[in-house]
C-alpha cells in the first residue's frame, strides 16, 4: 500500500496515515463500543502501536486491514473488561453504527436521507458494519473479510442485502403496475 | 414466474451493491446497464442511492482536531507503563505478529511477595514545552529551542532533521532552532537517548557536562546529571567519537555496546594513557562494555526508554538519584553505609512503595514514604 512508502521514522507521512484511515477506525471503534470518548481512545491507542511497530512496517501484508483488526482486538478486550459478558468474536455482538454523513447530491432530499437512516438502523447488526465499513471506509470486501473475519463472499451477499431493503425503501416516480406488483409480492 | 422475478431483482440489487462498492467486474457492470435498459424506473432508486453512497466528504478540521490530541498522547506515551489493553492483546488473533512485551522479571520481581499485581505506575506527566516538530506552526522567532522534563516524567521529541530524541527524567535539551549549518548541535544535561538521522555533511554534535559527541548516523545513551559524578556514553549502533572537554586533541572513539564514563569535573586524560585502560581508584575516565539484558537483549543503559527502571550493580545511593528523578520524590539516607551497597534489578510498571518494598527485602534496611519524601535507614 502507498501508505507504507517513506513511512520510516517520518513524522509527515504518520500524520497523514492518521487523517486516511483514523476516521474510518473510529466509525468501527464506535460501532463497537458505542462511546465516542473510548473510541476516540482505542484510535489513539491503535495508531500509538503503529509508531511502537513502525520497524516491523514492512512485514504487514495490508496495514489498513491490520489497523483495523487491532482496533477490533482492542474494542472486544475493552468491552469484556467493561462488560461481564465475554465477548470473543463480533457475532452476536450489538453493533450502532454513526449516523452517516449528508450526501451532498441535491437528488437526495433530507426527507428521504431521514429515511434511509432508519432503513440502516433496522439492518441486523453485522449487515450494519459491513455497510458502514464499505461506504464510509471504503473498505473493499476482501478487507472488510479479513477483518472480520469471515469469507468475502458473506460480505458480498450482506452488502447487496443492506442495498436491497435501502433501495426498496426509496420512491418510483415512476410508477407502473409492473413495479406495485413487484413490491407488494415482497410482503 | 413471481420467484424468477424476485431473484431478478434481488440479482439488480446485488448489482447496484457491486458497483458502489467498486467491486463489479466489467461483465456486471455491463449486465446492469441491460437491467437498467428494460427496467428504466429503477434507474431513479439506483441515482438516489449513488447520492446518498458518496455522501460528503468528512469533515477534515474535525480529524485534524483529533490528530492533535493524538499526537499529544503519542508525545506522552513513553511515560504510560504500558497501552491499557496490552496485555490483553496477546490472546487475541491478529494477521501479523504482535509485538507483545516481554515481562521482564528482575531479581527483585521474584521477591516482590504479591507479584501480579499489575499497578500502574502514576507518573504525573509534564512537558514544559511541547515539541517543536509536533507544532508545525513557529510563532516566535528565538534563536533556541529548549526541551526539558520534569522529575518523574519523560518525552519523545523529534528534531528538524528528523533524529529522535528520548529525555529521560529531569534532563534538558537546547538546539539552534533552525538547525542549519556545517552542524547540528545538541546540548544536553541529564539523559537522553539519540536515534540520530543519517546526513554524512552534517555531523552531528551532542555536548555534554564534560565530553562532545560527534556522529554521523547512530543511536546512543547520553548520561550527563550535573548531580552525578560521572557522565556516561553507551553507543547502541554506528560510531562515534568523543573529545573531552578539557583535553579536545584525544579523541576516544566507540565501538557498538561500548560505554564510556567519564568523571565530571576533573576530566583530565592522564599523559600517555590508553582510552581502554581502567583506572584502580577513581578513574578519570573508563571505556567498557555496556550490559546487555538477556531477555530484551538491549543494553541495561537504554532501558528507561522502554520504560523500565533499570539498577545494574548501582549503589543505593545511585538508585536512590535514580528514584528521585523516575518517581519525582526526594530521597534521603542519612546513614553512609548503606549508601554503598549495591543493586541491581529491573521494574516496569512498579509503583514507588512496590520498588521500595523490593529493595528493602533485599538490602535489609527499613523505609518510611512521608508525601513526596523517602528516608532509608539501617
Amino acid at each position: 500500500m502507498q501508505e507504507r512508502i517513506a513511512f520510516y521514522e517520518d513524522m509527515k507521512a504518520y500524520n497523514q496515515l492518521f487523517l486516511l484511515l483514523s476516521g474510518g477506525i473510529f466509525r468501527f471503534t464506535y460501532s463497537l463500543v458505542k462511546s465516542n470518548e473510548v473510541a476516540e481512545e482505542i484510535v489513539s491507542d491503535v495508531f500509538i502501536k503503529l509508531w511502537q511497530i513502525k520497524d516491523r512496517l514492512p512485514e504487514i501484508e495490508n496495514l489498513k486491514v491490520y489497523l483495523y483488526t487491532i482496533a477490533k482486538n482492542f474494542s472486544l478486550n475493552y468491552i469484556n473488561k467493561h462488560y461481564k459478558n465475554t465477548v470473543v468474536s463480533l457475532d452476536g455482538l450489538d453493533v450502532e453504527t454513526i449516523d452517516l454523513n449528508s450526501p451532498a447530491e441535491m437528488c437526495v432530499s433530507a426527507d428521504l436521507v431521514q429515511q434511509i437512516r432508519k432503513v440502516i438502523r433496522q439492518l441486523p447488526p453485522q449487515c450494519r458494519l459491513i455497510f458502514q465499513m464499505v461506504k464510509e471506509d471504503g473498505l473493499r470486501y476482501k478487507e472488510v473479510a479479513a477483518i472480520l473475519d469471515i469469507s468475502p463472499l458473506t460480505v458480498r451477499n450482506q452488502l447487496a442485502i443492506a442495498i436491497k431493503k435501502i433501495g426498496e425503501s426509496l420512491p418510483v416516480y415512476l410508477q407502473s403496475g409492473f413495479t406495485m406488483v413487484s413490491r407488494f409480492s415482497h410482503s | 414466474m413471481q420467484g424468477e422475478q424476485i431473484t431478478q431483482e434481488d440479482r439488480f440489487w446485488l448489482l447496484v451493491s457491486l458497483k458502489l462498492a467498486g467491486e463489479a467486474t466489467p461483465e456486471e457492470l455491463a449486465e446492469l446497464e441491460t437491467f437498467l435498459q428494460q427496467r428504466p424506473e429503477m434507474g431513479l432508486r439506483m441515482e438516489m442511492l449513488n447520492g446518498f453512497w458518496l455522501g460528503e466528504p468528512e469533515d477534515q478540521g474535525r480529524r485534524n482536531d483529533a490528530l492533535n490530541r493524538h499526537l499529544q498522547r503519542l508525545s506522552n506515551h513513553l511515560s504510560t507503563p504500558t497501552l491499557n489493553y496490552e496485555a490483553a492483546m496477546a490472546t487475541e488473533e491478529a494477521p501479523a505478529p504482535l509485538p507483545v512485551e516481554t515481562h521482564t522479571r528482575g531479581i527483585y520481581r521474584l521477591l516482590w511477595p504479591i507479584v501480579g499485581i499489575a499497578a500502574a505506575i502514576a507518573l504525573i506527566f509534564f512537558i514544559s514545552h511541547r515539541p517543536e516538530s509536533i507544532k508545525n506552526e513557529r510563532v516566535e522567532q528565538v534563536a533556541e529551542n529548549t526541551i526539558s522534563t520534569k522529575p518523574g516524567s519523560k518525552s519523545k521529541i523529534q528534531l528538524p532533521d528528523g533524529s529522535q530524541v528520548w529525555l529521560n527524567a529531569d534532563s534538558r535539551i537546547t538546539y539552534n532552532e533552525t538547525f542549519r549549518g556545517p552542524f547540528r548541535e545538541v546540548q544536553i544535561t541529564g539523559e537522553a537517548y539519540f536515534d540520530i538521522a543519517k546526513d554524512k555533511d552534517h555531523p552531528f554534535i551532542i555536548h555534554a557536562n564534560s565530553i562532545d559527541v560527534r556522529v554521523l548516523g547512530t543511536s546512543l545513551n547520553i548520561r550527563s546529571y550535573a548531580n552525578e559524578k560521572n557522565t556516561e556514553a553507551v553507543l547502541i549502533r554506528g560510531s562515534i567519537e568523543v573529545t573531552l572537554r578539557s583535553s579536545p586533541d584525544k579523541k576516544i572513539i566507540l565501538q557498538p555496546n561500548e560505554k564510556l564514563v567519564v568523571q565530571n569535573g576533573k576530566a583530565v586524560v592522564v599523559k600517555g594513557m590508553p582510552s581502554v585502560q581502567k583506572y584502580e581508584d577513581a578513574p578519570v575516565m573508563t571505556l567498557g562494555k555496556a550490559h546487555i539484558q538477556p531477555k530484551d537483549t538491549i543494553a541495561m543503559d537504554i532501558l528507561w526508554v522502554k520504560n523500565k527502571l533499570a539498577f545494574d550493580h548501582e549503589t543505593l545511593e545511585e538508585v536512590a538519584r535514580k528514584i528521585e528523578r523516575w518517581y519525582a520524590v526526594k530521597v534521603n539516607i542519612p546513614d553512609e553505609r548503606l549508601k554503598h551497597v549495591e543493586y541491581s534489578g529491573v521494574f516496569e510498571d512498579e509503583s514507588l512503595r512496590q520498588v521500595m518494598e523490593a529493595l528493602r527485602w533485599t538490602g535489609n534496611f527499613r523505609y518510611s514514604i512521608n508525601k513526596r519524601e523517602v528516608t532509608i535507614t539501617p
